[in-house]
């Protein structure tokens, strides 16, 4: 049971993030920025991610605590704290952690120079976290139910789900003309471990009232239910291995496959009023894998044993009648989950002409023959509660012709003041990017909500450089 | 040129401050601190005896009663209870007075307490007691712990006889409060 608190805290503590990469979007020096919309106005005669190093990217966000609330050494009990985090979340609030790992990238034109298609292609992998603040049963677990009689505390506070999978994801967009590009993205996803508890209810009741036989009005109603795939294995006795190996093991040659695609345009108005919007993840992974279910389901009313007086009808244990009210079952069927689905939508406004000679960067004309560009994006992911909306302004300038800086401002649940910067630039043939996210907190960043930064190196080839 | 190299150098400079991030002292073994410290309400037995089923000629009589009780089995609650409260009410509207014995048993049938409640005969006011709460800690609290039965022994005073037509209720009913630190 004390562990159980113990991986409750840890995982709130590493736990915090949003998908979003507010930074990454149309930020078109960088091939990446085909992952977040395959829409992109992407252009290289062909490119090639640093295996392993080519998008190295972690998002971490907890909407009503950081890690210095919790962990400070200033002094204040450890215990006080936690119950300061606890009354100061809602069930409400959330922790995420969102890592992904480039394996490899690639991308080529495809049909000759004067085309404007290309195909991109490579696999990541990613490790997702999100969990709700507890609120209802941590209280009842600090404090139990003595203080809290006529109170129902929610089950549906649990709410937790988390997998490791790999992506392998191949790509193709198309400058249809001087105003549009499509593009999309077809992804298999491999999951190598899913625990998804999103879709409890119930309730823990302790009530009183005069006149009843009982002193207490008591009545647990159970809809819990944890699915898991790739992961029963390890919780048996018998199991002698390494727990990171097997998992590793089975995301990328054993796992829960799924399907998935993504989808994006750009569109021009004007030669520099820009219009952009994707989809992602929009996929499901159907759990086949080593998958076990575990239910409490049922109502129980408990009112204390009944002593009848009576030798011949002595009514049964009530701990058994517990047992029998909310059983625990596993059960082995298959299940599907979706994946978090992302929809970033941007209108840019390009002013400023651009220094550099724009005739050697052929492909990305439109864009790169401004020095300057604004703008505002829209992110809105699907969430087990209700989604998460992010807005976000920005600003855009090309500083060198092989330098690019985006500057982003970004108001959602974690923060109202997430300052976002990003640098791209081009050495020779190799292309840097950095992108940081929440900077202002950078100066404690044990005090952060959220904190994301993505980083990565490719060789990108253009024709001018031939 | 020359204005290109000072920009090149400011934004060198500008995002180097970006990366000279900081973070306070945090103490990650402050997890060890934890202590829970929840305190639980719950029911325990209860009856409710009309008058009927004691009818009687006026004698003493005796209604024993065992039931099972393995709210100890569970180890992680027996090791990390520290205190128990233990709340009784009796509501007598029947004109006998009665005798509640309450009796500990451990595995072996061994009586490790006898608690005893008495209640007088109904004489037409409410007659509703509430004892005071029994405490159980340290030493009671282990014999406590060791119980898995719970008697009850109802001793009927003499008194009016009862018949089929008698009124009125024997109600017991019970509740504890469950102290616990979880480290």
């Amino acid at each position: 049971m004390r562990k159980l608190y113990l991986i409750l805290l840890v995982a709130f503590q590493l736990s915090s993030f949003a998908q979003n990469k507010e930074v990454l979007y149309n930020f078109t020096s960088i091939p990446q920025s085909s992952l977040v919309n395959p829409g992109a106005d992407v252009s290289y005669k062909f490119y090639f991610g640093i295996p392993v190093l080519s998008g190295v990217s972690a998002n971490l966000g907890s909407s009503s605590f950081s890690a210095y609330d919790l962990f400070a050494n200033n002094g204040v009990d450890f215990n006080d704290k936690v119950r300061n985090v606890i009354n100061n979340s809602s069930g409400k609030d959330k922790t995420q952690v969102n890592q992904q790992l480039e394996l490899f990238s690639g991308g080529f034109r495809v049909g000759g120079r004067d085309s404007q298609s290309y195909i991109s292609f490579g696999a990541y992998q990613e490790f997702d976290f999100l969990m709700y603040v507890p609120k209802d049963l941590a209280i009842l677990a600090l404090d139990g139910n003595r203080d809290y009689i006529g109170k129902a505390f929610n089950l549906a506070d649990l709410n937790v789900r988390a997998e490791v999978l790999s992506v392998f994801h191949v790509g193709f967009h198309k400058k249809l003309n001087e105003k549009l590009v499509l593009g999309g993205r077809a992804k298999l996803y491999s999951s190598g471990a899913n625990a998804t508890s999103t879709k409890n209810s119930g309730f823990i009741y302790t009530g009183q009232s005069a006149g009843s036989p009982n002193i207490y009005e008591q009545v647990i109603a159970s809809n819990l239910e944890l699915k898991t795939s790739g992961i029963a294995t390890f919780t048996k006795d018998e199991y002698e291995g390494s727990i990171p190996k097997d998992i590793a093991h089975n995301t990328f040659f054993n796992g829960s496959l799924g399907f998935g695609i993504d989808a994006g345009l750009t569109y021009y108005f004007r030669d520099n009023l820009q219009f952009t919007a994707s989809v992602v993840d929009l996929g499901f992974i159907n759990h086949t894998k080593d998958i076990e279910t575990l239910t409490y389901k049922g109502t129980y009313n408990y009112k204390g044993a009944n002593p009848s007086f009576d030798p011949v009808n002595e009514p049964g244990d009530i701990f058994d009648e517990f047992d029998k009210a909310i059983p625990r079952d596993t059960l082995y069927s298959k299940y599907t989950t979706w994946r978090p689905t992302k929809f970033y939508s941007s209108i840019q406004y390009s002013f400023g002409e651009s220094r550099s000679n724009a005739d050697c960067n052929c492909k990305g004309k439109v864009t790169s023959s401004y020095a300057n560009a604004v703008g505002g994006q829209l992110f809105i992911m699907s969430m087990p509660v209700e989604p998460f909306v992010a807005l976000t302004a920005f600003y855009k300038r090309n500083i060198f012709e092989k330098l690019d800086l985006k500057a982003t401002y970004t108001f959602d649940s974690y923060s109202n003041k997430n300052i976002g910067l990003g640098v791209s630039g081009t050495l020779g043939k190799l292309n840097m990017y950095l992108l940081v996210n929440n900077v202002l907190e950078y100066k404690d960043v044990s005090k952060a909500n959220s904190i994301a930064f993505q980083f990565g190196f490719n060789f990108v080839f253009h024709d001018s450089e031939e | 040129m020359k204005a290109n190299f000072i920009k090149r150098i400011s934004t060198i400079l500008f995002l180097s401050c970006l990366f000279l991030s900081c973070s306070s002292d945090l103490d990650f073994d402050q997890t060890k601190d934890l202590k829970l410290e929840p305190v639980f309400v719950a029911n325990l037995p209860y009856f409710n005896i009309p008058a009927t089923q004691l009818i009687n000629d006026g004698s003493v009589a005796l209604y024993p009663d065992v039931t099972e009780f393995d709210a100890f089995k569970e180890k992680f609650f027996r090791d990390n209870l520290v205190k128990v409260g233990l709340d009784f009410e009796i509501d007598n509207t029947i004109i006998r007075a009665f005798r509640i014995d309450l009796l500990l048993l451990d595995a072996n049938n061994q009586v490790l307490e006898r608690d005893t409640y008495n209640v007088q005969a109904y004489s037409g006011t409410s007659n509703i007691i509430k004892f005071p709460t029994e405490v159980f800690e340290g030493q009671r609290l282990e014999l406590l712990k060791r119980t898995t039965k719970l008697g009850f022994l109802v001793t009927m005073a003499p008194g009016p006889p009862l018949d089929q037509n008698s009124t009125g209720n024997l109600k017991f009913r019970s509740g504890a409060t469950v102290y616990m630190v979880i480290e």
